[in-house]
Formats: C-alpha cells, sequence, structure tokens
C-alpha cells in the first residue's frame, strides 16, 4: 500500500511540474510580450530602446533557457514572482483572488450535488417511467446549454420580474455580507452546477441500475430489510464509488466554467485571472494560476485514487 | 466532456458491427426505431448540415446588411431646438435596430439593425466545420499516438501518458485559450488547435482499446507467424477498433462546438465569420430589453450540441451495448 501511494504521490509531483513547464512555454510562445504591449499597442511609435529597456526590467530579455532555470528554482523555493501588470507579489494576487473562486467552486459544487445525487437516484428508481424520461431530458438539455448561456438566460429571467440585484457593488465574501454576496453568486452558482450536474446525473443513474441488480441488494431485499435501506446503505454507497472516481475531470469541468461565469459577473478569483494574465501577457501570474488550478485537479485525483486503493486492494496492484 | 465508463471494457471485434454500421438504408429505419432519441439526434443533425449548406438560400436577407425602418417621429425641416431634444428628427429613416421577431424578420434585428435569422444561419457553418473538423483530427491524432502508445509499452507509453494527464489537469476551456492564441485566428487555425486540445481524451480512449486488441490471440497467431508491427497495426488492430474509433468521433463534437462557443464569447474565437458565441455576447449589452440575438444565438448552440449529444450516446450504445448509460 505504502508503495502505491508513493507511486502515486512521484506520478502527481511529475504532473504538475510537466503543467508548470507547459504554462511557461506557452505564455512565451504567443505573439506579443507585456513589455511591449503595456508600453502603447503600437509597437513602432515605441521607442525601440524604452521596449529593450523594459524587457531587460522584467527580465524578458534572458535566454529561454535562463528564464527557464530561474523560474523553475524560484518556484521550488515557493517564490512566485511579482506581476507585471499590478506590481504586487502574485502570493498576494492569489491570496485575494483564490477566496472568490473557492467561494464559488463550493457553492457550484453543492448545488451540483444536491441536484445530482437525488435525481439520479430517483432516475434510477423509477427507470422508464415519465419521470425518468423527464429529469434524463433535463439532464441531457444541461449538458447540452453553454454555461454562459444558461446564465444569460438566468439574468434576463431576475432582470425581466425584477427578482433581485444582479450587479452588487463591493465584491463581498459569503463570510463579510452573506445577503449581498449570495445574491451576486446566486446566477453562477446554479448555471454552473446546471451544467456540472448533468454528468454526474447520469453516471449515477448507470452505476444505480448497475447496483440495484446485484445479488447483494437481492439478498438485502429478502431479508426483509426496507426498501429505502435497500437503496441509501445497500446501492447508493456502491454506486457513488465511480462517481468519485471521476472527480478530478468534474472538477476541471467546474473551474473551466468558473473561468466563463467569473467573467460575466466580475467576480474577481482564479478563473478572471487566468484570463486577465493571460491576455495581458502576464507571465509570472499566468503561470501560477495555472499552475494552482492544476495542483487542485491533481490532488484531488491522487486523493481519490488513494482512497480507492484502500477501499479496493485489486486497483493497487495494477 | 461526456466522461465515458471504464475503457477497459471496450469489447473486442463483433463481427455483427461492422455489418450493421455499414448495411444502409433498412438499417438506418431500425435506428430510428430502436433509438428514437438517437434518430431525433439525428434530425437535428441534418437540418443543421442543411441550414448550413443553404444558408445563402434560407437566409432572406444578408447577415451583414443594415436595415432601416421609418422615422416615426420625421419632420422635413426641424427647428434648432426639436433638433436637440431628438437629434434623429430630420431624418426620414433610422436604423432599424432592436426590431422585435416578426414576419420581416423572423428572429428580429440587432443593435446595428442587422438580420438575426441570417446571422444564425450562417452561424450554423462554423459550428459545424469547428465540431466535425476537430473531431476528426483529435481522432485521427488519437489514433496514432494511442497505437504507439500502447503498442510499444515502456518509455514512450509512459512519457505520452504523463503528458496525456498533464493536457487532462488544465481545464479544456483553459488549454483551448492558449492553444488559440498562438496563431491568427483564422478558422482553420481554431479546428486545428480545437483537435489538439482532444488528443488527450482520444488518445486515452484508444489507447486502451489497442491494449485490450493487442492481448488478443489473434494478434498472436500474427506475431507467431512472423507479420511485422506495422501490418499487425494496420490488418490485425485498427479494423478491430473501428467502434471505438466511431464513438470517440462523435461523442467528442458537442464538446468542441461548446468550446469554441465559450473562446467566441469571450471575444477569443475564430474572426470574420458569424459565431453563435460571440453573437451571444453582443447581445448581453442590452439582455433586459432586447434579449432576442442572446436567446436565439445560445438557442442554436444548444440545439446542435444537443443533437450531436444524442446520435454519439446511441451510436455507442448500438457499436458498444457495454457501455450504455455512461
Amino acid at each position: 500500500m505504502q508503495g502505491y501511494i508513493i507511486r502515486r504521490i512521484i506520478g502527481a509531483v511529475f504532473v504538475v511540474f510537466l503543467v508548470g513547464t507547459f504554462s511557461f512555454f506557452a505564455i512565451r510562445v504567443l505573439p506579443g510580450d507585456f513589455a511591449t504591449a503595456s508600453l502603447g499597442l503600437d509597437a513602432g511609435s515605441a521607442n525601440a530602446e524604452t521596449i529593450a529597456q523594459r524587457k531587460a526590467d522584467l527580465g524578458l530579455d534572458m535566454p529561454i533557457g535562463e528564464q527557464y532555470a530561474n523560474w523553475l528554482w524560484d518556484t521550488i523555493r515557493l517564490d512566485l514572482g511579482t506581476s507585471f501588470l499590478t506590481q504586487n507579489s502574485v502570493w498576494y494576487e492569489i491570496g485575494r483572488s483564490l477566496p472568490y473562486s473557492i467561494e464559488l467552486g463550493v457553492l457550484i459544487m453543492i448545488v451540483g450535488f444536491t441536484v445530482a445525487i437525488p435525481v439520479g437516484l430517483i432516475s434510477a428508481i423509477f427507470q422508464d417511467k415519465p419521470l425518468d424520461y423527464g429529469l434524463r431530458g433535463v439532464a441531457i438539455l444541461a449538458l447540452a446549454a453553454p454555461v454562459f448561456w444558461t446564465a444569460a438566460i438566468a439574468s434576463l429571467v431576475v432582470l425581466q420580474w425584477d427578482l433581485f440585484l444582479i450587479d452588487v457593488i463591493g465584491q463581498p465574501h459569503l463570510w463579510e455580507d452573506p445577503g449581498r454576496a449570495i445574491t451576486w453568486y446566486l446566477i453562477p452558482m446554479f448555471a454552473g452546477g446546471f451544467a456540472g450536474t448533468a454528468t454526474t446525473m447520469r453516471l449515477l443513474r448507470s452505476q444505480m441500475l448497475e447496483v440495484l441488480r446485484q445479488d447483494y441488494v437481492r439478498t438485502a431485499r429478502a431479508k426483509g430489510l426496507r426498501e429505502s435501506v435497500v437503496i441509501v446503505r445497500h446501492a447508493l454507497r456502491n454506486a457513488l464509488l465511480p462517481v468519485l472516481t471521476v472527480m478530478g475531470v468534474t472538477i476541471a469541468t467546474i473551474i473551466g466554467s468558473q473561468v466563463i461565469l467569473e467573467n460575466m459577473f466580475n467576480i474577481p478569483g482564479i478563473g478572471n485571472k487566468v484570463l486577465t494574465s493571460l491576455f495581458a501577457r502576464d507571465n509570472p501570474v499566468f503561470q501560477s494560476v495555472v499552475l494552482i488550478i492544476a495542483v487542485f485537479t491533481v490532488l484531488t485525483n491522487l486523493v481519490v485514487d488513494i482512497l480507492y486503493g484502500v477501499i479496493d486492494p485489486r486497483i493497487r496492484l495494477s | 466532456m461526456t466522461q465515458i465508463a471504464d475503457p477497459t471494457l471496450v469489447p473486442l471485434r463483433d463481427p455483427t458491427v461492422l455489418d450493421r454500421v455499414s448495411s444502409g438504408s433498412r438499417s438506418l429505419i431500425r435506428f430510428m426505431r430502436t433509438k428514437p432519441l438517437g434518430g431525433s439526434g439525428l434530425i437535428i443533425v441534418v437540418v443543421f448540415i442543411l441550414v448550413a449548406i443553404l444558408a445563402s438560400v434560407i437566409q432572406r436577407n444578408d447577415p451583414d446588411d443594415i436595415f432601416e425602418t421609418p422615422n416615426p417621429d420625421y419632420k422635413a425641416n426641424p427647428t434648432v431646438i426639436e433638433l436637440a431634444r431628438d437629434p434623429d428628427i430630420g431624418s426620414p429613416v433610422l436604423v432599424a435596430q432592436f426590431l422585435e421577431p416578426g414576419s420581416d424578420y423572423w428572429f428580429g434585428t440587432d443593435k446595428f439593425g442587422r438580420d438575426i435569422w441570417a446571422q444564425v444561419v450562417h452561424g450554423s457553418r462554423l459550428s459545424l466545420i469547428v465540431g466535425l473538423g476537430a473531431s476528426v483530427i483529435a481522432v485521427v491524432g488519437g489514433l496514432i499516438i494511442g497505437m504507439i502508445s500502447a503498442y510499444y509499452a515502456g518509455v514512450v507509453d509512459l512519457l505520452i501518458q504523463r503528458i496525456v494527464d498533464m493536457l487532462q489537469a488544465i481545464p479544456f476551456l483553459v488549454l483551448v485559450l492558449v492553444f488559440t492564441q498562438i496563431t491568427e485566428r483564422s478558422v482553420l487555425n481554431v479546428v486545428l488547435w480545437l483537435g489538439i486540445a482532444g488528443l488527450a481524451i482520444t488518445t486515452r480512449l484508444i489507447r486502451s482499446a489497442v491494449l485490450q486488441v493487442r492481448e488478443s490471440e489473434f494478434v498472436l497467431a500474427a506475431r507467431v507467424v512472423g507479420a511485422s508491427d506495422l501490418r499487425i497495426m494496420i490488418r490485425h488492430v485498427l479494423p478491430n477498433c473501428v467502434a471505438v474509433l466511431i464513438i470517440a468521433f462523435s461523442i467528442g463534437i458537442g464538446a468542441y462546438i461548446l468550446a469554441e462557443a465559450s473562446i467566441s464569447f469571450l471575444g477569443a474565437g475564430p474572426q470574420g465569420i458569424p459565431s453563435w458565441g460571440q453573437m451571444v455576447q453582443a447581445g448581453r449589452g442590452s439582455l433586459d430589453l432586447h434579449p432576442w440575438q442572446t436567446v436565439f444565438a445560445g438557442g442554436a448552440i444548444m440545439l446542435i450540441v444537443l443533437g450531436f449529444n444524442l446520435l454519439g450516446d446511441a451510436l455507442r450504445d448500438v457499436l458498444d451495448p457495454r457501455l450504455r448509460g455512461a
């Protein structure tokens, strides 16, 4: 078991290293750089000397190999550098934006799972009944609808009937001003949850159908257990396992939709940082936020894998 | 992205599978009857393909034309005071912006007085090109890489698998955003980059299918008779992976269409061609009073993705019953 865990951790660290390397080179391969962009859009009008000076200040004039070695050494020492755009340290930027993203991400997950689990369960129990068809239909639609459109339509409904104020001023956290923060998060969390739920719900339904046919479920029923106990204790627990194994993918999907939702609703989170740093060619911030996102997904996968290895010994050996 | 159940369940070749795929209209009718959802997906897809091909015929108006409407307040020689109150009073016609859907403009007009119906109709071209093109690239690339990875196990396989892990640790949208920034954002480049971003998933899927086939007895037999690696790959492994290839192709299309719509929505999509994602964004500026551009463009995205997803699900059920419901 220990060997298995160590193997998985080494693999995870290597993947994070690859992601960092990828984002390091990706942002530098893109046409344009911060020095040129910050001195005016038209490179011809800015003095060539000024640009060169600016590049030297930012360390962009060094050979790429040297830059890479520096980045690697700094990152290992957990020094993420200074944002080109704001001149703040990248840790400060992340410290400011990460809470927003975690808030929204957790809310999306809560909405997603509180919808997906009961709905997947009900759909499996009422297999091929009208209720099942209805719920599956909604799930298929949720999977097809772009998250920005769902959010736009929800905003339209809110605006049309004047339900609450969408534009919240001051970017409050949930723990600072719960009332205003929740109205701010309400649409993105439901739009994101709606989109993130469909896959989980469909997977849970098919797993439930599989599990409900198993012998141990029949045994449990034969013992005279109440149907609710059979379904929750015997069937659901086993059907949830495969749902957990795709957690890493689910989280990556949710972060992807957060990039759009944070942009739409002016939430200054990590997803928004990805966009602004990418478009501004703010190398240190971009590298770091992509790295942080990767750490999140890889860590989720790692935890799921290890837990799975604990539960199912066959996995460890493969 | 649609999640595939345990890929190790991909079965060996069922001799009836290919016959079922290739035997023309009779099997089509049976498909429609046994898989009503897949059938409706097929109909949606075919309708969109027809719309894209016939866009110039059914557009009613040119998508770039700006329309005008008579000015109800028009006055021939306004006084200065009247002009100050209403600067448009002196012109007999106004830009026909934000007209409601009606018989003249089926989906209404946008902020610049252009026909939304014409724009939606032309937008289908981009979505179809992106969805189908990117999926072809992802499957062909995934086939080559997946075969190499599975066949030459060892270091090559390990390296490819870690790169695949790396690509999957980055949200698909972020990956696509970065890739498409590298080159000029022409339609062709965007299609290419979307396909490359999708390689991770297809490679993984195809690799596990090849791994399964590689262990089968007929491959062993072929090797015993002295067939070369290349020959085994092409003559023995490839034909037995066709079902997986079709599945990988069909389930990816919806995801690529959504990804293109998303980057277009964020203003980083292909340029110089009507795009639904960009239309949803354009309509958001006046969403409370004039929602039609957003509503129709986004509805079109949902409908086309729905069509491809339903068709893909049904194809998977037919070709590979063991993956059902995944």
